[in-house]
């Protein structure tokens, strides 16, 4: 350093801190100048970000946690000055309602089934398109494609490939792609969605498309895992003579469990969270005609009573974030055990 | 796969016989161009499947509205209307080059406050070394968890106080930090040897200028996503542009679609809206072909250590 | 693991701190940045015609009406040059009220906006609605006796359906329901057009047994207007706006839900909800099928606010079935009840006086110019509120072309003919809940086919609603 220090300055430093040369006195110096301002530097980068968070995502928090705690809190009636009880009232008031109960159900169960069944399609699929030579590109385009689409309107075109015209006679008027490969296979036509439908095959539906929707991220993060996984796994194992089941099972999956681990986590809270696939599908009904709500979920609930009922909305919010909460801790528990890092 | 084939083949080349060799190669070789067939076959099948629905739209958009209002929609329309498309560009409800330059105006002014904002935090995350950092990290992830829709009452009320309604101001603002944002770049950068920083701190070069020389360019991939993925936002938000600049200088393009082309008793036009979102869509596909590679390596390597 | 504990240290500690806070202010309403704006009271040299004063008017008109508002806004200006009139299209009715309830939380709601009954009970929630009696009666503001008797007697009276006899609305647009049917079909067959619902079971049967499989022979859009139309014919209760809200749970409800129950198992009739969400409208017209085979309809029973809809196709300029309008069915003759839907308007309280006097000057003007009503109604196919609306020379030639070539002439005309019929149900906060409730009722009970006691299975039902309208109107 001291070489390439050779202007006037440069020079009067050098003597200046010669002259100061007493450890303490460095000490001191380097305290004030360097660490103090160290401790703080990391607080001034995240200034900017920790200003906005407060203002747009912690008072909102804390909004939410008050009107939540003061019952039958309305916002409209907090303008005309009504006073609220404080109290857990729109926690036991909502956890007692059926149609909560209804959209815990079909939230748990709609993430139960999608989540194992896109990530098991997206491994598979990822697999695939890391071990053909042509048109890898092209497929790998196509399979993301639906990345910049929206759920909600594609939600229409499955409606479409699911429906089913009744009309005045005992066989429909119309019916959709769906019952029209099953009728090619011989199979009888099956009321997924209309009136009269039944629960499993609304739950079927929502399954086949939720499962659409989440594939391509899913397959994105699964390949860009396996391309970046160290092929001298693989040397090792051609060399070993190890089955190709084998290789997957005890080469491919474990280097990928970072990978899986990740979009197993966030396919979980994306799926407590499913709402507007549903309402993509089935509309605002979140039903079957003649059964509305069947298939109602925990935000479909939150969002309809953010309008009238901001205390139950807040209280099921937080009810929810409270599952979120619990199962990503059981998650992540999970996945430290059998991750390979 | 291919390297497993091979594997297999070669197994215990001493214990058998020549002829038996030759017949396990030859039907390694049948199995190994059967696996093939059957990779494309079953990946040509869900590529299909994926595709349908973009093809849904664009036929529903070259659907009279008669043709589409009919309950049984027809796979292939009887006529083909481009006049949607036409119409798409002269509908005075419309005003789609308003509305293009209101969302590039957002999305890139968001976009660009947006990444510097991320890479001072993601920064400080990663590198530096500051009393509470792993709680106040944690504390932001946990924010991540509750559901969005709850934030809209509140913050609604706060712009409003602020004076904010119907500017870009309102548009921007709000969304400007994404923790996910955060959480993704600053994985990346902790994948920077730490050593390099330390050289740097040696050289008595700057943290903003270690920034911008080293830590951005190798983030490269990952701030173009986080680019695209902002981008895609301001060109898909609605509930929120709706509430708080929903007059014509301000609206924003999926808004202005979905408002368009309603009448006064709630009846929409959706095949000229499907055109209207066909036109909108175009170049976000574009975008998105061209730069796949990009938000594959970001989000990918984003994955690696969550 | 440790970060997370950690977050839920944090979480804990915030949750204490809230707690705190909380329990400080006494749980008070606190936190939004609004207030009530206080009562009307009329200003003691009355309007002041020098100041300008600016109102905001916000609605759902799309480009066509717009226009007809501005030059509205142009004559209004004539009288007040002062006021200015801003104005400002939220997409739909929905979009208005969310907007316009997101506005009073912090205070600064608009002049006037569109509004329907259950909208009003919402802003009223806040008090933030200013009652109109104040104005309707005063000598130089209010209405003369000739312009309350131009109003159309039914639809005047929504505005006053709060439980507390105060003027809250003013009616600006209006549809109601008619029954389209099939006149080419009709006349051929030499059926008669039902008058009462007997009838109408029986032309249904008639139709059925002529058409077979593919026709549903009546179809019926609105669930919702259908069971509480029923309910105003039978005179059976359906909502209260005072004392107990949900009344619609008994014997006769339930008794003409299962007879409609059979005639949809019958296939003689259908609703849109039912019809995969299409208008019924698209089986009455053929647009539904695109094919010769599909399931047709030869009765609709829809608003006149769509009546563009039940226009069959045209082929060289000739209609494939001439359409008629009639009135919908009733159970007692005599007695006929219509439902009307469509806009009001309603004014909001303001601190300035002079403000909110030049908002109703603004709702007067709307609501008895000839021009007005007249360009509206020519538009979009919606009743003028005002009979006097028929000396405007363009609107009577309008009203004269009336046919399956102007089906909207033909439906207003038609809603303007049983003007003695509407009724008005209660409103309060949950009105349209219950609005709601009672079409998913319907359509439920309707297309129920797996349950082996259907009079248990539609008693559980009603319960289930009224507990769900309970539920989710806060009590």
């Amino acid at each position: 350093m001291e070489e390439k220090n050779t202007s006037f300055f440069a020079k009067l430093w050098h003597s200046v801190s010669d002259f100061f040369s007493k450890r303490v006195w460095q000490g001191f110096c380097v305290n004030i100048l360097y660490k103090k301002f160290d401790r703080y530097k990391g607080w001034i980068y995240l200034a900017p970000a920790i200003v906005l968070l407060m203002i747009f995502t912690v008072w909102p928090i804390f909004n939410t946690i008050r009107m939540s705690l003061l019952e039958g809190y309305t916002s409209m009636k907090a303008v005309r000055g009504v006073e609220f009880e404080f109290g857990i009232g729109n926690f036991t008031r909502v956890l007692k309602y059926k149609g909560f109960i209804n959209c815990l159900k079909n939230t748990v169960l709609l993430t139960v089934l999608t989540v194992p069944i896109s990530t098991f399609l997206a491994l598979l699929i990822a697999v695939c398109l890391n071990s053909i030579k042509w048109f890898s590109r092209a497929l790998q385009t196509i399979f993301f494609l639906p990345y910049v689409t929206n759920s909600i309107a594609i939600g229409m075109v499955f409606a479409a490939m699911f429906n089913m015209i009744l009309g005045g006679g005992a066989r429909p008027d119309f019916v959709g792609v769906v019952n029209i490969v099953i009728e090619a296979f011989g199979g009888e036509y099956i009321n997924w969605m209309n009136a009269g439908s039944e629960y499993w095959a609304n739950i079927f539906v929502m399954t086949v498309y939720i499962v659409w929707n989440a594939l391509p991220f899913k397959i994105l993060i699964l390949l860009g895992g396996l391309q970046s996984v160290n092929k001298q796994y693989y040397e090792a194992a051609k060399v070993d003579a190890t089955p190709r089941r084998r290789v997957f099972t005890r080469i491919t999956i474990p280097l990928l469990s970072p990978m899986l681990a990740y979009v197993i986590i966030t396919g979980f809270i994306g799926g407590f969270k499913e709402y507007s696939s549903i309402v993509g599908v089935f509309g605002d009904s979140m039903g079957p005609a003649g059964n509305h709500y069947a298939l109602d979920t925990m935000v479909g609930f939150i969002y309809r009573a953010i309008g009238n009922q901001e205390g139950t909305a807040s209280a099921a919010a937080l009810i929810l974030f409270a599952i979120i909460l619990v199962v990503t801790m059981v998650n992540l528990y999970v996945s430290k055990k059998k991750t390979h890092y | 796969m291919k390297a497993t084939n091979k594997a297999t083949a070669s197994s215990s080349p001493k214990v058998m016989r020549e002829r038996d060799m030759e017949k396990v190669s030859k039907a390694q070789k049948a199995v190994k161009i059967g696996v093939q067939v059957a990779l494309y076959l079953f990946l040509g099948i869900m590529a299909l499947i994926v595709l349908f629905p973009f093809y849904w739209m664009l036929v529903s958009s070259v659907k009279t509205m008669p043709e589409y209002s009919q309950s049984i929609p027809t796979i292939i329309p009887h006529e083909w209307d481009f006049q949607n498309y036409v119409e798409v560009f002269q509908n005075e409800d419309l005003l789609l080059g308003q509305l293009f330059a209101n969302t590039l105006f957002v999305g890139v002014v968001s976009t660009v406050i947006s990444l510097v904002i991320t890479v001072l935090s993601a920064f400080a995350f990663a590198r530096l070394e500051f009393k509470g950092k792993n709680l106040l990290f944690a504390a932001l992830l946990a924010t991540m968890m509750i559901p969005g829709e709850l934030f809209t009452i509140t913050n609604f009320q706060t712009v409003h106080t602020f004076g904010w309604m119907n500017t870009f101001t309102v548009l921007i603002v709000p969304f400007l930090v994404s923790v996910f944002y955060i959480y993704l770049l600053k994985q990346n950068f902790q994948q920077v040897p730490n050593e390099l920083y330390l050289a740097a701190k040696v050289d008595g070069t700057t943290d903003l200028k270690y920034l911008w020389k080293v830590m951005i360019p190798l983030a490269l991939p990952t701030l173009i996503s986080i680019t695209i993925l902002k981008m895609m936002g301001s060109w898909n938000s609605y509930m929120w542009p709706r509430l708080v600049a929903n007059d014509e200088a301000h609206r924003l393009i999926t808004n202005g679609l979905r408002t368009a082309f309603t009448s006064a008793d709630g009846v929409t036009d959706v095949p000229l809206q499907m055109a209207a979102v066909a036109v909108v869509s175009a170049p976000l596909f574009l975008v998105f072909v061209f730069l796949r590679k990009y938000i594959m390596k970001g989000v990918s390597r984003s994955g690696i250590k969550g | 693991m440790k970060r997370i504990l950690s977050t839920l240290l944090l979480l804990a500690i915030l949750t204490v701190t809230v707690l705190g806070t909380l329990t400080s202010c006494g749980g008070g309403g606190g936190g939004t940045g609004g207030g009530v704006s206080p009562d009307f009271e009329m200003p003691a040299g009355g309007f002041d015609t020098t100041t300008p004063v600016t109102i905001t008017f916000y609605h759902s008109m799309g480009q066509g009406l717009r226009e007809i508002l501005d030059d509205a806004i142009a004559d209004f200006n004539k009288i007040y040059p002062n006021i200015k009139v801003e104005h400002q299209s939220f997409g739909d009715y929905d979009g208005v009220r969310d907007q316009v309830k997101q506005e009073i939380l912090v205070g600064d709601q608009p002049h006037l906006a569109y509004c329907y009954p259950d909208h009003v009970a919402l802003y009223n929630d806040a008090n933030a609605v200013q009652t109109l009696d104040i104005f309707m009666n005063d000598a130089t503001y209010g209405y003369t006796e000739e312009q309350l008797k131009d109003f159309v007697a039914g639809w005047l009276a929504e505005g006053a359906a709060f439980g507390d006899n105060k003027m809250y609305s003013l009616p600006l647009s209006k549809s109601t329901e008619v029954l389209y049917y099939n006149k080419t079909y009709f006349e051929k067959n030499n059926l008669k057009v039902p008058t009462t619902w007997d009838e109408m079971e029986a032309v249904c049967r008639q139709i059925k047994a002529m058409e077979g499989d593919k026709c549903i022979p009546l179809g019926y859009d609105s669930e919702s207007n259908w069971f509480i139309t029923m309910c105003e014919q039978y005179n059976s209760p359906y909502t209260s706006a005072t004392g107990e809200n949900f009344l619609f749970d008994n014997e006769t409800n339930r008794a003409f839900v299962e007879r409609f129950r059979t005639w949809y198992q019958e296939k003689l009739v259908t609703t849109k909800a039912l019809n995969s969400n299409s208008y019924t409208s698209n089986l009455f017209t053929g647009s539904a099928t695109g094919n010769a085979a599909g399931t047709r309809s030869y009765m609709c029973i829809g608003s006149t606010g769509g009546t563009v809809y039940q226009q069959p196709k045209q082929t060289d300029g000739v209609y494939e079935f001439e359409v008629g309008v009639a009135q919908i069915p009733r159970i007692d003759p005599s007695k006929p009840k219509v439902i009307s839907q469509g806009p009001s308007i309603c004014l909001f309280k303001k601190d300035n006086p002079q403000e909110v006097l030049a908002s109703w000057l603004f709702a007067k003007f709307l609501t008895t110019d000839i021009n007005f009503q007249a360009g509206v109604s020519m538009n979009n196919g919606y009743c003028p509120v005002i009979k006097s609306v028929i000396e405007n020379a363009e609107y009577k030639a309008w009203l004269d072309t009336a046919g399956t070539s102007n089906l909207q002439a033909y439906g207003v005309k038609a809603a303007l003919e049983h003007a003695d019929s509407y009724y008005a149900s209660p409103a309060f906060l949950g009105s349209s809940i219950a609005r709601d409730q009672v079409g998913l009722l319907l359509s439920k009970c309707l297309s129920e086919t797996a349950a082996k006691d259907i009079s248990a299975f539609i008693k559980k039902a009603f319960e289930d609603a009224v507990e769900e309208c309970k539920y989710q109107s806060g009590q």
